[in-house]
């Protein structure tokens, strides 16, 4: 038996040649693997080149502007602007290098645009939104939306066939009772070329104050009565008021 | 896409409520990273119950001493399997300990664990062990003789300065095992919490309220086991020792249950943009296990039945048997309790959106690596340990003896034998 030195315990001398050993594997262990199997930088070149081969299918969004321009131009301009060529035609990268070999999907059915437009409440407020079931059924969309420039077919009434978002964020607030044209004059020109002529916004502070101000003489507005009364002398300083307040969805948080 | 994933989403797609980003819809760390904290939040509870023994002189757990020292290494040695059979090829976990990393979090796993297991459970066992492993090793003969030779090192040492170094050994090793105990759960509490990006995890809360389930979780386990074996090896279960673990258990839910009510409130009254979603989700996907299981059985039940038979003490001093079949059902709903708490927290965090404007759904497979079935052999898997464990490193003499330490002397007196 090895005799270790009479100091020391027992126990721990051999713990330490455990101890001793172990360090001394895993050293030689550590020597002896190839460099390129402790180094991730082999994982990560492998992972590139792993992308790189595959296909490339998508063409992105302005491959298409070439040939479609007048297509192009025209989404530009409308509601689906944001949207991508191929969000709805799918990858059309062989189309673009040859036309005539590969035609992109051309997604007709009603189901296409209800993936994004059915309504759902967890969508942003305002997002455009029908009931599949209840909006004009059976009639295929593009029927009536052109969906490269999506539009309410004919010129609307109401305000909210085109600021859907603000009308329904109005709806469910403090200020449903008011009707868009009390804050905003609008042309009717507006409604046909909504972006050439412009409806008015208020202004200043005073605006609001013929209604909320504590000491106001307002008579023609009925509501003036019963809007919270403000002072507006100390209220908000200098700011106008939609700085802290939405107008279309006035909320107070206490 | 291929045929099987678009069909395992067409399952899924449907369940799915509001707006979520694609990469969102499927849950990928499903039930082995429920069974993973689960199972290290075992380790460090026993262990920590060991520690009352060894550091705080808590003469009447004696008997639960080895026990819950051999239940922590049959957990901990299952601990990194849930982790590697997650990352898809366990036969390549070599691989990890070839390729170091030190800038992940993740991968410090790898350290942590290894401290743990090399420095402080293998060592307190081996030193508490030692001159038992000599003894027995002259009662057998033939393998198991050089077995136990080969597990105490050849040491032959039973000298009273020996066993005196054990003594110092051990308590040293508890000393620092108890910071490492913390360690090892606090570290996987902090990989949840650390994740910035994910609300229901990211809280500096998290790695604390880990660390106090996973001592509820020892123990109630560690009681359990004991109040199972025991009789089944023939013993009588010690009942001063019992009420006293039940003791320390009770206090032990109580500050996790505290810990958790905070974070809640914390929460609520913080009220950010996720409170929204968060609270749909626990009033739906979560309902179940988190109201139901995780807080009501697995908390305030358990609780109200000890307290029950705390308040009315006299009563219940008289009949043993209904004290222990209350204790009984108690530690078995905090273990439901606790793994529905890791499942809230491993599925839960990934149930909303990040969008918080959705939630998906978890669909848990059946067979398969991530599956049901695996995950259950997971669980099983350091309970067969254990009893490999019980075979090789007796502690019924301890664990039996009542109201005794191991060599029959009665406990509370000076020094006890090493490990008794
Ligand atoms: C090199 C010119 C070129 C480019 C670039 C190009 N296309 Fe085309 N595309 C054509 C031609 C030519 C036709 C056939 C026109 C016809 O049949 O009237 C066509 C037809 C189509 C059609 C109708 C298919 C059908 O079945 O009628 C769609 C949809 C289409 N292209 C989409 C796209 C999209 C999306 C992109 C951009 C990713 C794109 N194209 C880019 C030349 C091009
Ligand atoms: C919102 C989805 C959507 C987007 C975005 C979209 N398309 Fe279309 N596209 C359609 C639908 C639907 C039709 C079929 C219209 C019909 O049936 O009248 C169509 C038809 C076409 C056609 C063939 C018929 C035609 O009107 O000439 C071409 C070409 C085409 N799209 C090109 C494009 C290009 C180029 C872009 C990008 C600038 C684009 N599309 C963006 C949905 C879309
Ligand atoms: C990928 C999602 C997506 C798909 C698919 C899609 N849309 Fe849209 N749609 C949008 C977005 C985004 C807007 C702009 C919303 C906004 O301005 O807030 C929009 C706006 C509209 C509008 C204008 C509504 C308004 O405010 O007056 C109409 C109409 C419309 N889409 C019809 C369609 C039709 C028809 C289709 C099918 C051909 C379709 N959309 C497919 C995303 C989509
Ligand atoms: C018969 C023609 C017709 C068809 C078919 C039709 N729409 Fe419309 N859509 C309209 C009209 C008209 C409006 C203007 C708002 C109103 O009066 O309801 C409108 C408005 C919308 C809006 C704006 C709603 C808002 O509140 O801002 C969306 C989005 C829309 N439609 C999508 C669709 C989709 C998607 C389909 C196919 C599933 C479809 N529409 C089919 C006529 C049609
Ligand atoms: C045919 C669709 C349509 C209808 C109907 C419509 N608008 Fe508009 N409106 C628009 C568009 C498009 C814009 C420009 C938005 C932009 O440039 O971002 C706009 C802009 C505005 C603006 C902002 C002007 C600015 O200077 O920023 C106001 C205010 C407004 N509309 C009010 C109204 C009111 C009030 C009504 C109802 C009487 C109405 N609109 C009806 C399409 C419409
Ligand atoms: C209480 C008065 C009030 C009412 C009612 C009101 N608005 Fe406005 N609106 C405003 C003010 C003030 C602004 C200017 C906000 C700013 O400049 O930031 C504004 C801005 C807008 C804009 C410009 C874009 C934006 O969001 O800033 C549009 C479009 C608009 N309003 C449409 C409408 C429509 C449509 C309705 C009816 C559904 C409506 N508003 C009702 C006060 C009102
Ligand atoms: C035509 C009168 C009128 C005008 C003009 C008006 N409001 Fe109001 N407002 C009201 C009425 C009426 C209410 C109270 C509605 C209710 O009973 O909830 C109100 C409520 C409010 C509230 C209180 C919401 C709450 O939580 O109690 C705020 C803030 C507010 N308006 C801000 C504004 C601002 C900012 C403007 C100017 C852009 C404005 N209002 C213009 C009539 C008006
Ligand atoms: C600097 C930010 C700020 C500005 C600017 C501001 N408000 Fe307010 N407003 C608040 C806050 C904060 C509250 C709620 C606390 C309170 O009651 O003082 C409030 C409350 C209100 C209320 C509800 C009072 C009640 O008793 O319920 C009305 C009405 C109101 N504001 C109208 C206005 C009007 C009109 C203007 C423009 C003249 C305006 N505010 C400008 C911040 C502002």
């Amino acid at each position: 038996m090895v005799k270790f030195p009479e100091k020391m315990p027992d126990s721990l001398a051999r713990l330490l040649v455990v101890f001793v050993v172990l360090t001394a594997v895993l050293a030689i262990a550590w020597v002896m693997i190839p460099t390129p199997m402790k180094s991730v930088h082999v994982q990560w070149d492998n992972a590139i080149l792993r992308e790189k081969a595959k296909p490339m299918r998508y063409a992105g969004a302005h491959a298409c502007e070439e040939c479609h321009g007048e297509i192009y131009g025209k989404k530009k301009a409308g509601y689906h602007r944001d949207l991508s060529c191929e969000t709805c035609h799918g990858p059309a990268k062989t189309h673009t290098e040859d036309p005539d070999k590969t035609k992109p999907a051309i997604p007709a059915t009603r189901s296409f645009c209800v993936q994004c437009h059915a309504y759902n409440p967890s969508r942003p407020r305002g997002f455009p939104q029908i009931n599949p079931q209840g909006h004009n059924p059976l009639k295929p969309c593009a029927g009536c939306h052109n969906p490269h420039d999506p539009k309410p077919p004919t010129t609307p009434k109401e305000c909210s066939a085109c600021h859907g978002e603000i009308a329904r964020t109005k709806a469910v607030s403090h200020h449903v009772q008011l009707e868009c044209t009390t804050c905003h004059q609008a042309p009717q020109q507006h409604k046909i070329t909504p972006r050439g002529v412009k409806p008015t916004k208020p202004q200043n502070r005073e605006f609001c104050g013929k209604c909320h101000a504590k000491d106001t003489r307002e008579t023609r507005e009925k509501l003036a009565k019963s809007a919270p009364k403000i002072d507006m002398a100390e209220h908000g300083e200098k700011y106008v008021c939609w700085q802290c307040h939405y107008p279309h969805s006035p909320e107070v948080e206490n | 896409m291929n045929q099987d994933l678009m069909r395992h989403l067409a399952e899924i797609l449907p369940q799915i409520q509001g707006f979520i980003y694609p990469n969102e819809v499927e849950i990928h760390w499903g039930m082995l990273i429920v069974v993973y904290p689960y199972i290290t939040g075992v380790v460090a509870g026993a262990f920590i119950l060991a520690s009352l023994v060894k550091v705080f002189n808590v003469k009447e757990v004696q008997p639960l001493y080895r026990l819950s020292l051999l239940t922590a290494l049959a957990y901990l040695l299952v601990a990194p399997m849930a982790l590697v059979s997650h990352l898809g090829h366990p036969g390549r976990f070599y691989e990890i300990l070839l390729t170091p990393q030190t800038s992940s979090a993740m991968a410090m796993f790898g350290f942590v664990y290894a401290w743990y297991l090399m420095a402080v459970l293998l060592l307190e066992i081996w030193f508490v062990h030692r001159t038992d492993m000599i003894a027995w090793a002259e009662e057998k003969t033939g393998v198991m003789r050089f077995v136990y030779r080969a597990l105490a090192l050849f040491s032959r040492d039973t000298s009273a300065r020996g066993v005196e170094f054990d003594h110092k050994a051990l308590k040293t090793i508890t000393i620092i095992g108890i910071p490492s105990a913390f360690l090892l759960h606090g570290y996987v509490g902090f990989i949840f919490g650390s994740i910035k990006a994910n609300p229901w995890w990211s809280s500096v809360l998290i790695p604390i309220v880990f660390l106090f389930s996973a001592i509820v979780s020892g123990i109630a386990l560690v009681i359990l086991f004991y109040m199972v074996i025991t009789p089944l090896a023939g013993g009588k279960i010690n009942m001063k020792c019992v009420d006293k673990a039940v003791d320390f258990l009770f206090y032990a839910v109580i500050v996790d249950f505290s810990l958790e009510v905070v974070e809640f409130i914390h929460r609520v009254y913080q009220s950010e943009e996720e409170i929204k979603i968060l609270s749909e989700m626990l009033m739906s996907k979560l309902f179940m296990s988190l109201i139901v299981i995780q807080v009501m059985l697995g908390m305030i039940l358990p609780l109200a039945i000890i307290s029950v038979t705390k308040i009315f003490r006299h009563r219940f001093s008289l009949n043993e048997d209904l004290r222990k079949m209350l204790y009984f059902i108690s530690v078995l709903l905090i273990q439901f309790g606790i793994f529905a708490t890791r499942w809230n927290v491993v599925i839960g965090g990934q149930m909303f959106s990040k969008s918080f404007r959705g939630l998906t759904t978890y669909k848990m497979e059946f067979g398969g690596l991530e599956g049901l079935l695996f995950a259950l052999a997971l669980l099983m898997l350091p309970v067969v340990i254990l009893a490999i464990l019980l075979k090789v490193l007796p502690p019924w003499k301890e664990m039996l003896a009542e109201g005794k330490d191991g060599d029959g002397r009665a406990v509370g007196g000076e020094l006890p034998a090493p490990g008794a």
